[in-house]
């Protein structure tokens, strides 16, 4: 498809100036390696390790050879394989966007449809200012909240942390993702019950909703019939977006949680300059930003035929 | 309980000293339970904000690694016991010649790697070269330059021939892990003796330590330990409190404390630490070449009143780079006490009684901001104008220390006996007096401990008298546990956290 | 994330008297309210920002109506200068956002269908990178983090969204009758964006800028929270939360009520855009 190949040439581009970007951030990934007390030869031993002590175009050569062998190396860190480390974090992180995702979706829709068709009503009002507060409270004060309440003073799921052994014990590893899941979703929700209230706003407003009605059609009825289909695509292309957000964007709420995310491992890269780790997780992330672009795209047209015929469709 | 180790008190003779299976053997740790009353079964959770960047300490692993695997997965020749003395571990004896340039060790019988191969001379051979060779990053590579040589007699004799007398040279080789010399890759996987093997390690997470069976000494009172590793204190702090761990190495603030004081299922233990947070002057370029300067903001700073701030009542003034658990610690607090007066009509002998403005590079990361905006304040009391640059610890390494591009920092020191940073001028604080480093340097060619002890006295005066640095305090040590919880080492010396003799109550 | 459900740019209404929303006086009124604040602060403040006049983690009191922090600080006073941070940061990373977005969505929208297609999916990968960590990438970079890197940092990871805005809005307006035939009459590329196309996209635009706004103070409290947002001695919310966090349970006032500022701003400056739009649009007087 033509819309997926460009994105795909966007990607190398994007990682060729994210290549360049990252070298010009101040420090060394040397850095992480040494400590107080090591003298100038121990330092250069670690830059030659790394590799950082090459011509920046040195460098970028290697970088280009390894990525175009899908060759993600290991981590100038902790020698370990980046991608055997990104499958390990996917395992948190996949689990948590997706079912957050989900759980976003169900609360969403229906608060969002109801609160357009019964707007001028209290509970439309209600779940107006409900869904302001959602988007104004920073996540991570939502999570204090819910650790507070239901870890630490109830007890009933952990407050932290993800199993040792990942999934092995599931329903630990369940148990793990309750709050963090719970606090994603309702921060999402509050911004999804928003667009869709919109959109099924724009879609009562017209023609052939009115059109309906007047031939005798209920609201409801004629929503159903007509409006999902119509309404359901702005929101589709939203959520895609909020989907691929969340998978690095959790960061703030995977320190909460103490949760071996994807996110957590990015910031960390970033931190200690080590960048097979951060080139590894932002291409498997543009990857998957890629796949839910997609899945949109496909999602879109099977929803609205009109779409169907066209050949690039911008998520608009 | 064992007497603690002493180094060599005479050239006269050769010492030898026997040692005894000393693995039960620390008298600093928390009251033990009574034998009967522990689960041996039991599996501990430690909770901890150091994980370790990989597996190997010369390979740039971090603090984290000295907690994790210290006398739990590897052992050396020797060890600092939580009380601060050097004690033999895997040197059952060991020999000094006449001229203290030679040094024989004869090893432990009967000790095993974790892979089953039995240790052996060759394999100290090995350790000791993997930390003075050319790719290693350990900040303690230093400290071993004076090794000569390293023979191998027989299986169980390792000498090491010195090119100068060095009688910090057991201590120095506690920091020497013995790895079998198969050559495995040490940065994700592990072959030491210790009561404990690797189990799993899960970055970002935790990291699992399981009970090595083939061990030589005393049995762990545990099955395992698992440390949990967080990047926020808070979310540790909950995990004590909902039981997902057992114990906190080190709590690092002291908000947190009162809800486990206030709780009997809980034991708080404040030990000692080796944490000193310093203000480092760039003590090469001006005004801070000027030790009436250096002086005027050391006094300038009321330290209790900030260590207050950051820690409450907890943690300790001190007056110069030594803590009271390195053998050569002096009061010094009194040198340059909080006097704002004195503190100006010094300024003014230098020259400069209308201030100065000066950049101080901060690590992002708790408690440095917070501090740096104290000494803001304070230093505007004398005129002193400050601007506080945020850095990271990455930007700090390139800049700070590596560069020598600064004017002042703030960075916390974490290891035990490191006055010798002071004898070297290439050091990023750059302080240069021939006495203090002629007295460092002669230190380590004392007969006697005594001796020894005596002249770095003296440095650590001097120094001190210099305000070389703004030595501003000496972090706490407290380690919170589950009141079930006992038999954990309370001092942080060198980041070591002892796991071996921990006792989980029965269910 | 805030990309406002597409809004169909309406011409406006010439002489209609419409009525004033209510979210668009509430909303006013609570921003208002924090503009108040923030320009008192440049005049007075109840105690010196920086001076540690109080106990360490005094509770709120009448002299320290938010307590102070570790070093004994007025909060108070420094949550008043944190609303002017706050404006500082909302408006700097608003014009820097629409500075570049506005710019590069218009090119967008006039360039030829490839060079279309190539901003498009550079403006989709942008935005689903999430603020935060553009802006992160953005604060490492600069050698030194200060409160302006950090408005450049959000106003740079916002901009994708309103390009992509932008360059929706800009197509509809140059497909419709009149644009064309100006377009065939000879006007120049200028004169239609300035003459035509922007007064037309203008409403739309306002109400999607001041929902960025909020969003860019919450950026600010999120890099803060990692330790990446404006430096000390700056009050700005983010870092008293931040600041605020190791003590959150013995302590929580020092959350609370910067927390507290940070939400109400939010939510006024959503509360404007929600009232600005069914001013803009009267056709849909409908409040959102």
């Amino acid at each position: 498809m033509r819309r997926s190949a460009i994105l795909l040439v966007s990607v190398v581009l994007a990682s060729a100036v994210l290549f360049v970007l990252l070298r010009l951030l101040p420090g060394d990934p040397a850095n992480a390696l040494v400590s107080v007390g090591a003298d100038a030869t121990q330092i250069e031993a670690a830059r030659r390790q790394v590799g950082s002590d090459l011509p920046l175009f040195q460098q970028f050569l290697r970088f280009l050879t390894d990525i175009a062998k899908l060759d993600f190396g290991v981590s100038f860190v902790s020698g370990a394989s980046v991608l055997r480390e990104i499958g390990d974090r996917l395992v948190v992180t996949l689990p948590l966007t997706l079912s957050a995702f989900i759980s976003s979706i169900i609360v969403a829709v229906p608060v969002g449809i109801l609160a357009a068709v019964r707007q001028r009503t209290w509970y439309g009002a209600g779940i107006s200012v409900i869904s302001q507060l959602g988007i104004a409270v920073p996540a991570f004060w939502i999570g204090i909240l819910l650790v507070t309440l239901f870890a630490v003073n109830l007890q009933l799921v952990p407050s932290g942390g993800f199993p040792t052994d990942g999934w092995s014990a599931p329903i630990d590893s369940i148990e793990a993702l309750i709050l963090p899941v719970a606090t994603i979703t309702l921060v999402m929700s509050a911004s999804l019950i928003r667009y869709v209230r919109s959109a099924t706003e724009e879609v009562m407003s017209s023609d052939y909703i009115r059109t309906a009605r007047a031939l005798g059609a209920t609201l409801t009825g004629a929503l159903v019939r007509h409006g999902i289909r119509n309404g359901a695509v702005p929101v589709i292309s939203i959520l895609c977006i909020e989907l691929a957000s969340t998978l690095l964007g959790a960061v703030v709420i995977e320190r909460v949680f103490a949760l071996p995310g994807l996110g957590s491992m990015l910031l960390l890269g970033i931190e200690q300059r080590d960048y097979p780790n951060v080139q590894g997780v932002l291409v498997v992330s543009t990857m998957l930003v890629l796949i839910a672009g997609f899945a949109a795209d496909v999602i879109q047209r099977l929803v609205d035929p009109r779409l169907r015929g066209r050949v690039s469709g911008g998520a608009s | 309980m064992l007497r603690s180790f002493s180094i060599p008190t005479s050239l006269a003779c050769c010492i030898k000293l026997g040692i005894v299976g000393f693995f039960a053997s620390t008298t600093a740790f928390a009251p033990s339970l009574h034998a009967a009353d522990f689960d041996a079964n039991a599996s501990i959770n430690i909770g901890s904000l150091y994980e370790p960047q990989n597996l190997d300490n010369t390979a740039g692993a971090g603090q984290g690694i000295n907690e994790a695997f210290n006398g739990n997965v590897y052992e050396a020749l020797f060890r600092l016991s939580d009380s601060g003395a050097v004690e033999p571990v895997l040197a059952k004896d060991y020999k000094v010649s006449e001229d203290g340039l030679a040094y024989i060790f004869t090893l432990q019988p009967g000790v095993k790697f974790h892979s089953g191969e039995p240790l052996t001379a060759k394999d100290v051979k090995h350790s000791i070269e993997r930390v003075t060779g050319p790719d290693s990053k350990s900040s303690r590579k230093n400290s071993l330059k004076g090794i000569a040589s390293i023979e191998t007699p027989d299986d169980a004799t390792v000498v090491i021939k010195l090119s100068a007398r060095s009688i910090s040279l057991p201590y120095n080789l506690s920091y020497v892990w013995i790895v079998n010399d198969s050559g495995k890759d040490l940065k994700s996987a592990e072959n030491g003796t210790g009561p404990y093997k690797l189990g799993d390690w899960r970055r970002g997470s935790s990291l699992s330590l399981a009970r090595f069976e083939g061990y030589w000494g005393t049995k762990p009172t545990n099955s395992g330990v698992t440390f949990r590793y967080f990047t926020d204190a808070t979310a540790l702090n909950n995990a004590l409190l909902t039981g997902s761990v057992d114990i906190i190495t080190s709590v690092q603030s002291p908000d947190s404390l009162k809800q486990f004081q206030t709780n009997k299922s809980f034991t708080v233990a404040e030990g000692q630490s080796t944490t000193k947070l310093l203000l480092a002057y760039n003590d090469r370029v001006a005004p801070f070449d000027n030790v009436k300067v250096r002086k005027a903001l050391a006094r300038a700073i009321d330290k209790k009143k900030l260590l207050n701030a950051v820690w409450g009542d907890r943690g300790l003034v001190i007056g110069s780079f030594v803590p009271p658990t390195d053998p050569w610690y002096v009061d010094l607090t009194k040198v340059d006490d909080y006097n704002v007066e004195s503190a100006k009509a010094l300024l003014a002998e230098a020259g400069l009684k209308d201030g100065f403005t000066f950049t101080i590079d901060t690590p992002n990361y708790d408690p440095h901001p917070l501090v740096a905006q104290f000494l803001q304040t304070e230093y505007a009391k004398i005129g002193v104008k400050v601007n506080i640059n945020i850095i990271t610890a990455n930007e700090w390494y390139s800049k700070v220390y590596k560069a020598h591009d600064f004017q002042a920092t703030l960075q916390e020191h974490v290891n035990h006996r490191d006055i010798v940073f002071y004898s070297n001028p290439d050091f990023y604080w750059g302080y240069n007096n021939s006495k203090a480093i002629d007295l460092v340097k002669s230190s380590e060619a004392s007969m006697t401990t005594d001796e020894q002890t005596g002249r770095l006295k003296e440095a650590n005066t001097q120094i001190a008298e210099d305000a070389a640095s703004n030595w501003l305090y000496l972090y706490p040590q407290i380690v919170v546990s589950k009141a079930s919880v006992t038999g954990y080492p309370v001092n942080g010396l060198n980041s070591q956290f002892f796991t071996s003799a921990i006792q989980k109550g029965g269910k | 994330m805030s990309l406002t459900p597409a809004d169909t740019p309406q011409p406006t209404a010439i002489s209609v008297r419409r009525k004033i929303p209510l979210s668009l006086i509430v909303g006013g009124l609570i921003v208002g309210l924090h503009l108040l604040a923030g320009i008192l602060t440049i005049l007075w403040t109840p105690y010196e920002p920086t001076a540690m006049v109080g106990g360490r983690l005094a509770e709120p009191s009448i002299a320290h109506w938010a307590g102070t922090d570790r070093l004994g600080r007025d909060l108070f006073t420094q949550i008043l200068i944190g609303a002017r941070i706050a404006l500082e940061v909302g408006s700097g990373a608003v014009l820097v956002g629409a500075g570049i977005g506005i710019t590069l969505g218009t090119l967008a929208a006039f360039a030829t269908r490839t060079l279309d297609d190539v901003f498009a999916a550079a403006f989709d990968i942008l935005i689903a990178f999430p603020t935060l960590l553009v802006a992160m990438l953005i604060v490492t970079a600069s050698q030194t983090a200060s409160l302006f890197t950090a408005v450049l940092a959000i106003g740079i990871a916002g901009s994708a969204i309103i390009a992509r805005l932008t360059r929706i809005l800009v197509k509809r307006v140059l497909s419709m009758d009149y644009i064309v035939a100006a377009r065939v009459a000879g006007s120049s590329w200028p004169s239609i964006v300035f003459v035509h196309v922007l007064p037309n996209i203008w409403p739309t635009l306002i109400v999607n800028l001041a929902l960025q706004f909020g969003l860019a103070a919450m950026a600010e409290s999120s890099l803060s929270y990692l330790g990446l947002g404006a430096p000390p001695p700056n009050a700005s919310w983010g870092r008293l939360l931040q600041e605020a966090q190791g003590t959150v349970y013995t302590a929580p006032f020092g959350a609370i009520a910067p927390g507290l500022a940070l939400v109400t701003l939010v939510i006024g400056m959503n509360l404007l855009a929600d009232g600005l739009r069914a001013f803009a649009d009267p056709t849909r007087r409908r409040s959102r």
